[in-house]
């Protein structure tokens, strides 16, 4: 027979294939196929590449081909023989599709885009043999052959899903793996079952390719407990008969060159610790409840089951089973479980302010885990003890300084597990105390009141010896030196007024003070109430007085009142170059040095003498100069050794005013930080246009001081006139 | 600092191909291919999800370093052979060529100093405290007496760096930071670590705000440090004008202004900041609550001393450590400067130890009848010990001691500790005879008590996995009950 006669028989074969190929896939439900076809259908993969191959190469050729001439005896032979393929790897498609379990919606458009394929083919051989505007139009035969290649391409795809899964044609993710990273979850908590811990993710990473929802072969699932108990085709395989053993169980043990064998030769096999805690599951009975918490620690299922891990190729997510707590946290209210894989919970109120009930009446979703509840400092009523009352496994409860009352507590007396609960602060009276621990089983109790002393209490404990108590002091009995005020006020130079603020930590305490160096007393010295304004030059003491506490040490604070300004101010020698402050300036700022001298604020002085002059425009009348004047002895700043004063009217000529000498000697024991004021008194009518001050610091450091011998640093600032 | 340096300092090679992918076609369409191929590994957050890895046996801690070196011989570690040889020269046997800091290696002699201090025992234990510490001795049988503890650094700060962060290299994280990455806040108004520091009369070693520090862990687990002025927590009081409202509304547009400009530049600092400014907000209202001395009744005062009432004093920060951490702050760190008696000591000492024992002494009697004392560890000690013989002129009532790294006390209460007095030093309190504990083994052990394996709490940093225990640290069973 040459190629015309073939051409003529299968063209022909086409009309009666065709016609059948739509009646099995019309009636596919309905069709019934033996053993021969079956395996006939398993040429489907080997045949598709033929017609597609063909089918891909007509259309490139119809688009490529613009004036359509090649011959017809070349083309016809062609567009006849893809035709066929096509029908014919049709039907052995809907024959295998009879075979295995596949994704429904895949084969649905696989059939009926393969059958398009077979009937567009079918189609070309009489479009290209008698349509003669076909023929004539490039075109329409480009427009066609869009169509068919998009045909081709489209539904092949999805045969190529259905048989190497959905993401055939991705990015490959891994070099060297053709699947994707299958992401496992492994629950590790004791609180899962055992199912969850092992296997699940054993089926999920080695038989739910073949038996999941994408591919349902043997239409069995082994995705869901579900799905596994409802079996496949064969029926269970969960459980064994008398002679026989579970189907899973058998197919797994079978030999890997037997036919029935899972998973299939080419497959990933199971490992032999799979194997094991597959078999001795399903030997126990196939148990989806049972917890890993529930077995005994030294049957060898949960042993294996313990550690079991999937392999390499998987990514392990670590997870646990439990509820998300997600929605019971808030700024105010932490919820943990007490680490990680338990079920226990830890609760945790913060910020009174805050408190709303329905938080924790939320938590009664989770009343039987929550076994820690810190609700200290919260606004509590009796309705919220009712709800605490319902957290049946609660061990630890912390209800310091709430606004309990004792009588409220009884609901938490029915805690059975209740082993710790602490009542710092609550007000109670004895009598209620003893009410409240009549009856009680509470192992541990944490008390401390502000009315009832640790004696009392010890006494009223020692009548119930099962519980141990810790009982807080309240320390009546001490009794401490309270801790002098703090004075709210930086500047200690009064212009025209100063107003001062004291403040003191502890409440209930009085503030007692002088203005004239007199140590405050309990009885005469005014008591400070909201702002002391100072007008004038004062020392200023202060104390304070609670009853209970011995009375604070007195402190002192000098305020200078700054009467005269001098018209103009200068500096005759130089400060040291790194203490330089602001010149001649930083003595008449109304700013005091404050306690570090590299602040700025002071003028150093150490190698030049320290001289400056004070003029005013008209002679003026002076009876008194500070000066303000660090000391830090570990930093060799030492105090003034004497300041003298010499006055002039013409601010050539001086005469000699004053000489103030400060004599005192610095011992190791002195002092090491302080500041100090050192007064010039001038005699009565001093009266000059200018005055220039000659400041002398300390030549040599005492033998005691590391720097001995060496000259000391002076600091200054500040300088006011009276 | 210049932005775009900063910008540049934050860059790495995941971030610049994860940023370039969306900018370019191709790189695009490769992500569309294979979801997750530019996404950064999730494998260190994984960690947070995880811990503790078992029952926490403390929930707190809270860190009361003594900076500057207390001298255990004379606090705890009790030497009457000290006393006996007062003057004799350290014998070679014992020194065994331990090398020495700058300040004695040129010394001629090394005479051996006994504490001037009386000793007497505490507790059910037997636990030896000298007469500087009245209040802490009764606290021996809740005190976990470490004599044992030694150290590498011999110098204040490496030392110090290496109990802070596990290296005496810096740029590690802090302990605290490592907590707070590891277990969170649990108080979300709050930092998870807070430092806080105050300052004694003797001579003291400054501390920085880099033992404090994050390391290479994000900037939102750096410690905060609290002023010691009156406010603890500087601007928290928004001006008369500004309602709470108008903050929220300012905020919720600065924070708009950060996600755009994170968009942009992808600085991962970004999003710590707008955590930050978060946190704050939320600060404003929880920092006074908790601070507040007005809650507090009178006993707490008379317990701390009233120099608890001083802001900035150790009492002070006692306190506030306990208000801090029953209010759920992961990790309180104090320090105390003033412990570096290499002159003066008897006196210096005893002015340091008036600062440090009634209010230590109050922290561990208040966690305790608060029922917290369980949950929260308290841990005291310094970066080294001092040594047994006497640095510059030895006389009968007046001596100094120089660093000593191979043996010290620490102790350490609550939080799942077994109270009692552990290893034990030689007669002359130079070397260890039993239970030696390293820094690392410390730090694994306070980890093993937080519920934490610290041999697999890791962080991936350059190309390696950090801990805090570096390569080392075992736990030390026969510290924890």
């Amino acid at each position: 027979m040459n190629l015309k006669k073939w051409t003529g028989f299968v063209n022909n074969a086409l009309w009666v294939l065709n016609p059948f190929l739509l009646l099995i896939a019309f009636f596919n439900e309905k069709l019934k196929l033996g053993v021969y076809l079956e395996w006939f259908g398993k040429m489907h993969p080997l045949f598709l590449h033929f017609p597609i191959v063909l089918g891909i190469l007509i259309g490139i050729y119809y688009i490529v081909d613009k004036k359509g001439n090649v011959a017809s005896n070349i083309l016809h032979p062609i567009l006849v023989g893809n035709a066929f393929l096509a029908s014919i790897v049709a039907v052995l498609g809907i024959f295998l599709s009879k075979q295995d379990g596949y994704d429904d919606a895949l084969i649905f458009a696989h059939q009926w885009g393969g059958i398009a394929i077979a009937m567009i083919g079918w189609a070309l051989i009489y479009l290209q043999q008698y349509n003669q505007r076909f023929k004539s139009s490039y075109i329409l035969r480009v427009e066609f052959a869009m169509v068919y290649l998009l045909v081709i391409i489209i539904f092949t795809h999805k045969g190529a899903q259905l048989t190497h899964g959905a993401s055939v044609i991705s990015f490959p993710q891994k070099e060297g793996t053709s699947e994707n990273t299958q992401v496992i979850k492994v629950v590790t908590d004791s609180n899962a079952t055992l199912y969850v811990r092992a296997v699940a993710p054993i089926l999920q990473q080695k038989c739910v390719s073949c038996h999941g929802a994408n591919k349902v072969k043997g239409e069995l699932l082994l995705n869901t407990p579900e799905n596994i108990q409802k079996g496949g085709k064969s029926g269970n395989i969960l459980t064994a008969d008398k002679d026989k053993e579970a189907m899973l169980f058998e197919r797994i043990h079978l030999d890997i060159t037997h036919k029935k064998h899972m998973p299939p030769d080419g497959k990933v096999q199971l490992t032999t610790e799979e194997v094991a805690i597959l078999s001795r599951w399903i030997k126990a009975g196939g148990d989806f409840k049972i917890k890993m918490n529930e077995l005994a620690k030294t049957d060898s299922l949960f042993l294996l089951a313990n550690k079991y891990t999937p392999a390499n190729n998987t990514k392990v997510e670590v997870k646990t089973g439990l509820p998300d707590l997600a929605e019971y946290n808030s700024n105010y209210c932490a919820v943990n479980y007490l680490y990680h894989g338990s079920d226990a919970i830890d609760v945790n109120f913060f910020q009174g302010s805050f408190y709303s009930r329905d938080v924790l009446k939320k938590l009664e979703d989770l009343q039987d885990q929550v076994v820690r509840l810190n609700m200290q400092g919260m606004p509590l009523t009796n309705e919220d003890v009712s709800i605490i009352g319902q957290f049946n496994n609660i061990e630890n409860i912390n209800l310091n300084y709430t606004n309990l009352d004792l009588k409220t507590l009884e609901p938490l007396k029915q805690l059975k597990k209740l082993k710790l609960l602490s009542i710092c602060g609550l007000k109670f009276t004895e009598s209620e105390l003893t009410n409240f621990l009549k009856g009680s089983t509470i192992a541990n109790i944490n008390i401390w009141s502000s009315v009832i002393g640790k004696t009392q209490l010890e006494k009223i404990a020692a009548r119930y010896p099962k519980t141990k108590f810790t009982i807080g002091d309240n320390l009546e009995s001490q009794v401490l030196k309270i801790n002098p005020p703090t004075i709210d006020q930086d500047s200690s130079i009064i212009s025209k007024f100063l107003d001062v603020k004291m403040k003191h930590m502890l409440n209930g305490v009085t503030i007692r003070y002088t203005l004239n160096g007199v140590d405050p007393d309990s009885l005469t010295s005014p008591i400070y109430k909201n702002t002391l304004r100072l007008t004038r030059n004062t020392n200023l003491k202060i104390k304070v007085f609670k009853p209970g506490w011995i009375s604070s040490d007195i402190i002192q604070r000098n305020f200078y009142k700054s009467e005269i300004r001098p018209d103009s101010i200068y500096l005759i020698s130089s400060p040291d170059q790194k203490y330089l402050g602001d010149g001649a300036r930083t003595l008449v700022d109304l700013e005091l040095g404050g306690s570090n001298f590299t602040n700025k604020k002071w003028l150093g002085y150490k190698d030049t003498t320290m001289k400056f002059m004070v003029n005013f425009k008209q002679p003026r009348v002076l009876h008194q100069a500070f000066l303000n004047s660090l000391i830090d002895v570990g930093s060799y700043v030492f105090p003034i050794v004497s300041i003298s004063v010499e006055g002039s009217n013409d601010g050539i000529r001086f005469a000699k005013i004053t000489e103030a000498k400060f004599p005192y000697e610095l011992t190791q024991k002195d002092v090491m930080k302080d500041i100090k004021t050192f007064t010039v008194d001038f005699p009565n009518n001093t009266s000059f246009k200018h005055y220039r001050f000659t400041v002398l610091n300390v030549k040599k450091l005492p033998v005691w001081h590391p720097g001995k011998g060496t000259t000391a640093w002076i600091f200054v600032d500040e300088l006011f006139l009276n | 600092m210049n932005e775009f340096l900063e910008h540049g300092l934050n860059q790495n090679r995941r971030k610049f191909l994860s940023k370039m992918s969306l900018g370019l076609g191709g790189l695009a369409l490769g992500s569309l291919m294979a979801p997750g191929l530019f996404n950064a590994s999730n494998e260190d957050e994984l960690f947070a999800n995880v811990l503790p890895h078992f029952a926490p046996k403390a929930k707190r801690i809270i860190y009361l370093f003594q900076n500057g070196a207390p001298s255990q011989l004379d606090l705890f570690d009790y030497k009457p052979q000290l006393q006996k040889m007062h003057g004799e020269e350290l014998p070679a046997s014992i020194r065994n060529g331990q090398r020495l800091t700058g300040m004695t290696a040129n010394q001629a002699k090394f005479p051996l100093a006994g504490t001037k201090f009386k000793f007497s025992q505490h507790g059910s234990n037997g636990a030896w405290f000298s007469e500087t510490l009245p209040h802490l001795a009764k606290m021996a049988d809740d005190m976990c007496i470490v004599k044992t503890i030694y150290t590498e650094a011999i110098n204040h700060d490496p030392a110090l760096t290496f109990f802070q962060t596990g290296s005496q290299v810096g740029n590690r994280p802090s302990m605290g930071s490592w907590i707070s990455y590891g277990l969170g806040s649990e108080n979300k108004n709050l930092p998870a670590f807070c430092v806080l520091l105050s300052k004694g009369k003797g001579n003291g070693q400054g501390v920085y705000s880099k033992l404090w520090n994050n390391g290479f862990l994000d900037s939102i687990h750096q410690g905060v440090q609290f002023s010691s002025g009156e406010e603890p927590v500087k601007y928290l009081t928004d001006p008369e004008f500004i309602k709470r409202g108008d903050k929220r509304e300012i905020l919720d547009e600065i924070s708009a202004l950060n996600q755009e400009s994170y968009k942009e530049i992808g600085d991962p600092e970004i999003v710590t900041k707008i955590q930050q400014y978060e946190l704050s907000y939320r600060m404003q209202m929880a920092v006074p609550e908790i601070t507040s001395l007005q809650n507090e009744p009178e006993s707490i005062v008379k317990m701390y001393g009233p120099e608890c009432l001083v802001p900035g004093t150790y009492a002070a920060n006692c306190l506030l450590a306990r208000k801090l951490s029953e209010n759920g702050v992961r990790f309180v760190q104090l320090y105390h400067q003033g412990w570096d008696t290499h002159g003066n000591l008897p006196a210096e000492l005893e002015g340091q130890c008036k600062d440090i024992d009634q209010s230590s002494a109050a922290l561990i009697q208040d966690l305790k009848q608060r029922g917290l004392l369980d949950e929260t560890l308290v841990i005291w000690g310094g970066e080294f010990g001092r040594t047994n013989y006497c640095q510059g002129a030895l006389t009968k009532d007046n001596y100094g001691r120089d660093h000593h790294p191979k043996c010290f006390t620490i102790w350490m209460a609550g939080g799942g500790v077994k109270p009692g007095v552990h290893g034990e030093t030689d007669d002359f309190g130079y070397n260890i005879n039993s239970l030696p504990v390293h820094v690392h083994d410390f730090h694994a052990t306070i980890m093993h008590l937080m519920g934490v394996k610290h041999e697999e709490f890791t962080y991936k940093h350059l190309g390696r996995r950090y801990r805090l225990t570096d390569v080392a640290g075992n736990v030390i069973n026969d510290l924890i009950s």
